[in-house]
């Protein structure tokens, strides 16, 4: 145990340089592959608050007292697709229209307290939200029948926005094969740069490893420091790495905040923990993966 | 000790070993010479696992050698002891890290390579050297580091490729001597040269190679005293 420590410490001293290179390398994979995970999880926040934002506005129909709108409310709370009703009466529907333009409330103040319609705010699960999913549930909303002994119609309109919700699906799978797309091509540049910059790094120790095999050396003692080495790269390439991805995040995504909530709606967040954990080890992964492959295939090729 | 049964050794339609055959005795000293090309190299790797027969048998030890796995290779070098023309040395580390690599290969504890390592360097005249540089010594000297850590495991066997091919006349007979020496000690010497001074300074049994095939054996003659004798070749 101390002698392979003491080969893998003399190893890395001995080829500094090297060592350093594929360090770097492997955090600027790393990074790479982080920002693509920081831009996948402001992207999936962004997607979620506009899902959050799509619900179906049901207008109540002149004529249904409030004690009907409540119980339409308490029904339709009860469904399966249904995540949140909220009840909007007459007057707080005015109330809104006037705090957004208040040129609006001498008109309201003389149409009466009944001016705007009541309204339920229905907000749907996130599986239910697609323009098919929510067709049909209007459609279903605008068969219901009024509770109880109230007879006649029980809505006046029911609004789900198609052409935003149509338009909003249409983006998201083309933001979803962009991803997919940019994802492939960030593993496979990750896997590249780092697979090549070491399969150079043991090509230039091939004399160390022709001797080792001479002096009768097994594969596993030849290996075995070399996937060391590729696990503390990663180890210390990870870290590396999220330095840089915090410095990006703290000096440029946060800062451009402002700007982004416009279209975000969420502020950029950092990765999370586990996330972390998860770049850091596929760094100790690609490093001594790397370093495996690598110094296999020149021992494949040596007598 | 390694007994040749019909050795061949194709490269597609290059024969470069045909129907060799040869025992070597235990604590022998033999000579492999020819010209260039003749099979020299070829059959010290086949010796030392390096390259397969493409026919034929080799045994050392009674063990049959032709068909060892990679992991089998590696155990049967470290019972040999291999220097090259080239030394094959690692130039950023010291003498005595070089000659330690053989024993540290084995998994030797530390004090029996510090042990070791000093006396192996004795016996080729380096003591006082271990913390040299490899890249910073003389072409024999180099040689000389190589020879050592060819021996530091006490092999049986000490397989020589043209191990005076890169040194000056002078050189060349101290690396012989010293060979000559660790045969004295009871290893079984084998050198692949084509330095006929050399030969005839040193006599010893000569398997003499001509196109792949062993064209004679002869038998150790009396010290050559011929002006082209001086180990010069």
């Amino acid at each position: 145990m101390i002698a392979g420590l003491r080969r893998v410490l003399r190893g890395i001293r001995e080829h500094l340089y090297f060592f350093a290179v594929s360090t770097g390398v492997i955090a600027s994979a790393l990074v790479l592959l982080g920002l693509f995970a920081m831009v996948v999880r402001d992207v999936n926040d962004m997607v979620a608050s506009w899902q959050a934002d799509q619900h179906v506005s049901a207008y109540f129909a002149a004529g249904v007292t409030p004690e009907v709108e409540a119980q339409v409310q308490a029904l339709i709370s009860q469904r399966r697709e249904v995540a949140k009703v909220e009840l909007v009466t007459s007057a707080d529907a005015a109330t809104w229209m006037t705090a957004k333009a208040p040129d609006v409330a001498p008109v309201l103040k003389e149409l009466g307290p009944d001016a705007l319609p009541a309204s339920l705010e229905i907000t749907l699960q996130p599986d239910d939200t697609s323009p098919e999913r929510m067709s049909a549930f209007v459609q279903s909303l605008k068969a219901t029948a009024s509770p109880g002994a109230a007879t006649g119609t029980l809505w006046e309109d029911v609004d789900y926005g198609q052409d935003w919700v149509a338009r909003v699906h249409t983006f998201l799978s083309l933001l979803e094969a962009l991803g997919v797309a940019f994802g492939i091509a960030t593993v496979v540049a990750t896997l590249f740069l780092v697979a090549n910059t070491i399969h150079l790094v043991v090509h230039a120790r091939q004399d160390e490893l022709a001797i080792l095999r001479l002096v009768g050396a097994t594969e596993r003692y030849i290996i075995g420091p070399f996937i060391a080495e590729g696990v503390l790269q990663g180890l210390i390439g990870g870290a590396m790495a999220t330095g840089v991805l915090y410095g990006i995040h703290e000096g440029l995504l946060v800062r451009l905040h402002n700007l982004l909530a416009l279209a975000m709606g969420t502020p950029p967040t950092f990765l999370p923990g586990a996330q972390v954990v998860v770049l850091v080890g596929t760094g100790v992964a690609l490093g001594a993966g790397a370093a495996w492959g690598a110094v296999r295939r020149f021992l494949a090729g040596l007598p | 000790m390694i007994r040749l049964y019909h050795i061949v050794k194709s490269y597609g339609e290059h024969d470069a070993l045909r129907d060799v055959s040869v025992h070597v005795e235990k604590g022998e000293f033999i000579y492999i010479t020819g010209p260039s090309g003749a099979g020299k190299s070829t059959l010290l790797k086949i010796l030392y696992g390096a390259e397969k027969p493409s026919s034929g048998k080799m045994l050392v030890g009674g063990l049959d050698v032709t068909t060892l796995d990679r992991e089998r290779v590696a155990q049967l070098r470290r019972n040999m002891g291999i220097v090259f023309q080239d030394f094959k040395l690692l130039p950023r580390r010291t003498v005595a890290d070089n000659v330690a690599l053989a024993l540290e290969v084995v998994g030797a504890p530390r004090e029996q390579i510090e042990r070791r390592v000093p006396a192996a360097l004795n016996i080729v005249g380096l003591k006082g050297r271990e913390t040299s540089l490899a890249s910073h010594l003389s072409g024999g000297e180099q040689q000389r580091v190589a020879i050592a850590r060819a021996i530091v495991n006490d092999p049986a066997v000490l397989l020589c490729d043209e191990p005076t091919g890169n040194l000056d006349g002078g050189m060349a007979v101290e690396v012989i001597e010293i060979l000559q020496a660790i045969h004295r000690r009871g290893t079984t010497v084998l050198v692949a040269t084509h330095d006929q001074g050399l030969m005839n300074r040193f006599p010893k049994r000569i398997l003499r190679l001509q196109d792949g095939k062993l064209s004679s054996t002869e038998a150790p003659k009396r010290r050559s005293l011929a002006p082209n004798g001086d180990g010069r070749g």
